[in-house]
């Protein structure tokens, strides 16, 4: 596993990136790979059963089922919205949060004065760069979808962050977070349907 | 599983079962009434109400004792006894409610509650920890969710917006918390690090930083007033007083071990924040509600003042770890919301209107709402004086300032003002839409539940019954976890102090902590 750890952890980091910044179709499709990479990354190693990694999943899994927007997986618009230049277009237009992505991923890297510089460096600078990306919109964000995204980004960055110093979760916490990604992901795409209906309605 | 096995496992998930039954209840009532005949949502709610007395009973029955803990591998559920003494009232509280409230939603709220005291009592009985707290946000998330999706109201859905961000928000903190938890034992014997007392300091910003932005303190309270002026009053009270009170239970109890495993005062200025925080929210709260005309928004102002105990409570735990005052006010004040939640539901049911200046003449018209309202007055006095009274005036010398401890009682005055206010708006002459409001009878069972549950509430809050000494109790102690396989301390290139387990190699720490992954720390005796 360590030798898939450091791509692991920049497809992380990356789908979080494309998490924020995208809209649409591109922003679900890295919302679900980011659960993928995280999830992979914070399970892997200290629980030989994984079944918390597979709660973990189909949690998530749940989760973006009840929350993904209707027509996200036609085909030609998912093409699209998903082709390589279209990808590093939406980067390029967020200059801001791609350099908070490596800044993050950089100051993950430094070992600092605290128990954490003995933890896993690879997991403590994706979960550092994670939360780097995901609180600003996490806070400042006016749109529900872009918030719940973000909420989801923060969320793996944070438990990415606690598994590099504390190892995996206990099972009843790992229970308990894995509900927490299914009621932020049905939670967020209920409120935004409701306001859209209400927006329609008005 | 065996049968003593089974019977464990009922006793210590009695409240989960019952939420989960209600799954199937409700529509099997629903089922054999028809969903279309007027009486169905009657029935439901009926079997709802039932089913959360049979939850109070069960969880008193159950209790906390070792019978109850259950043990599944590394898994273990241990009731404790706050735990269990929020579902007994809980139940009794939400019965009454639901049952005030009436209507097509009823059965649908009385669900919630279930589910809402079930995560309660399951937080409270897991080892301290990430996974108590990430319950209960989760659980208070997903109840604003479901209490918020009977229709497309947009203000609705943006105070659920607002909890899923603040949920988010909390959980990294948290974290945080957890993290510089554990660097304090690393301070004690490695120079290099930041020193016990700052470090502890951190932790009680984080830990606090939970409980202020769940329970509505200054500066944090629009968020609890969007709750009361959005969602149903089950909703409102289960988000907005029930879970913040037991996660105020979960953060005293870390806090106090905090305070306790240290013997410097802590760094910053964490704890005069807190008081100021706190007094400033109740006084906010206090004169908030005396300048409304809303009874919605005043009863959500009174849940904003009552966030100010909180504040202070958590305060005093750092201050006097040993000192029980601090958890004693925490059950009082969630039950007088609730009663005012309770006369709020009523009222607004019976008259159709929220507005102060179209409910003159209440009191005389429905008698029974006026015993509501006078019970949450006397439950909000904590009168006549006994333990309840006295711990809340022991706060305030824990806090040792003067200031702070006047604003305070000013605060609570202006409380009890405002709610005096309500009464008397009562006895004012009748409005017409008082006048011309369908009552029924005083002799029927919905009148007599809410005049009865109203005095038993009001006799438990206000410390008649010594009910509130239960929410004192100790919680599940926190577990020993095996640190990570990558997690292995080194001391610093150049140490000052050589690192050692000995207590004489930092005088600043008791002999107590110990470095654990994590990262708990175990009070000192």
């Amino acid at each position: 596993m360590p030798s898939f750890e450091l791509p692991l952890v920049l497809i992380a980091i990356l789908a979080g990136t494309l998490a924020v910044t995208s809209a649409g179709r591109g922003a679900w499709v890295a919302i679900a790979l980011l659960a993928l990479t995280s999830s992979a990354l914070e399970f892997s190693i200290a629980d030989p059963n994984h079944i918390s990694l597979i709660l973990r999943l189909s949690a998530i899994g749940i989760g973006l089922a009840a929350a993904l927007p209707e027509n996200l997986f036609e085909r030609e618009a998912l093409r699209r919205d998903l082709a390589l230049g279209t990808l590093v277009r939406t980067l390029r237009d967020h200059p801001v949060v791609v350099a908070s992505a490596v800044a993050g991923l950089l100051l993950g890297l430094v070992p600092l004065a605290l128990p954490i510089e003995s933890s896993s460096d690879a997991l403590r600078a994706a979960g550092i760069a994670l939360l780097v990306v995901g609180l600003p919109p996490l806070l400042t964000s006016r749109f529900i979808e872009a918030t719940t995204r973000a909420a989801v980004v923060t969320l793996s960055g944070t438990l990415l962050l606690r598994t590099s110093i504390f190892g995996a979760l206990d099972p009843l916490g790992a229970l308990a977070i894995a509900a927490g990604f299914t009621c932020i992901l049905v939670v967020g795409g209920s409120v935004a349907t409701r306001i859209s209906n209400a927006e329609e309605e008005r | 599983m065996t049968e003593v096995g089974t019977l464990t496992a009922i006793r210590a998930l009695f409240p989960v079962l019952a939420a989960l039954s209600s799954l199937a209840l409700v529509p099997l009532i629903r089922l054999w009434r028809g969903s279309e005949r007027d009486d169905a949502a009657a029935y439901a709610t009926f079997g709802v109400q039932l089913l959360l007395l049979a939850t109070s009973v069960g969880a008193a029955l159950a209790g906390a004792g070792y019978l109850s803990t259950l043990k599944v591998g590394q898994i273990t559920i241990d009731p404790s006894e706050p735990g269990r003494l929020l579902v007994l009232l809980g139940g009794i509280v939400f019965a009454v409610i639901v049952g005030a409230g009436e209507g097509r939603r009823a059965g649908t709220m009385g669900q919630i509650a279930l589910f809402g005291i079930a995560a309660i009592d399951l937080a409270l009985a897991i080892p301290s920890g990430i996974a108590p707290i990430a319950l209960l946000l989760f659980a208070s998330l997903g109840i604003s969710g479901t209490a918020a999706s009977g229709k497309d109201d947009v203000g609705r859905a943006r105070a659920v917006f607002r909890d899923l961000r603040t949920v988010s928000l909390l959980l990294p903190a948290v974290v945080i918390a957890e993290i510089l938890r554990t660097a304090i034992s690393y301070a004690a014997v490695d120079a290099s690090y930041a020193t016990p007392a700052s470090l502890a300091a951190g932790t009680a910003l984080g830990v606090s930083l939970v409980l202020i932005a769940a329970a509505g303190v200054f500066p944090f309270h629009g968020r609890l007033i969007k709750i009361f002026e959005a969602l149903p009053i089950v909703g409102s009270l289960l988000v907005g007083v029930w879970i913040p009170s037991a996660l105020a239970l979960i953060v005293m109890s870390e806090l106090s071990a905090l305070a306790s495993s240290i013997t410097d005062p802590l760094g910053g200025a964490i704890v005069p924040g807190i008081l100021l925080a706190g007094a400033a929210t109740l006084i906010f709260g206090a004169v908030s509600a005396l300048l409304h005309d809303d009874i919605g928004e005043i009863v959500g102002f009174m849940a904003v003042a009552n966030s100010g105990w909180l504040a202070l409570a958590a305060a005093a735990a750092l201050q006097s770890p040993t000192d029980t005052s601090s958890r004693l006010i925490v059950l009082p004040g969630m039950l007088t919301i609730s009663l005012f939640g309770l006369w709020l539901v009523s009222v607004r049911r019976r008259y159709g209107t929220t507005s102060i200046r179209e409910l003159g003449g209440w009191a005389r018209r429905t008698s029974a709402n006026g015993i509501a309202l006078i019970a949450a007055i006397v439950a909000l006095a904590a009168l006549p004086p006994g333990a309840v009274l006295a711990a809340r005036l022991n706060l305030l010398l824990l806090g040792g300032n003067p200031l702070i401890a006047i604003f305070a009682v000013i605060g609570q005055v202006t409380l009890i003002v405002a709610a005096i206010r309500l009464l008397l708006v009562g006895f004012t002459p009748q409005s017409q839409t008082v006048h011309e409001a369908e009552t029924r009878p005083f002799a029927n069972l919905i009148t007599i539940s809410l005049v009865a549950g109203s005095l038993f509430v009001a006799a438990a809050a206000a410390g008649w019954l010594a009910l509130e000494s239960g929410g004192t109790g100790p919680l599940p102690p926190a577990p020993s976890v095996s640190p990570a396989a990558s997690f292995d301390p080194v001391p610093s290139s150049e140490p000052s102090i050589e690192p050692t387990p000995s207590v004489s190699a930092s005088p600043e720490v008791s002999p107590d902590v110990s470095p654990s992954g994590s990262g708990e720390i175990s009070p000192a005796p």
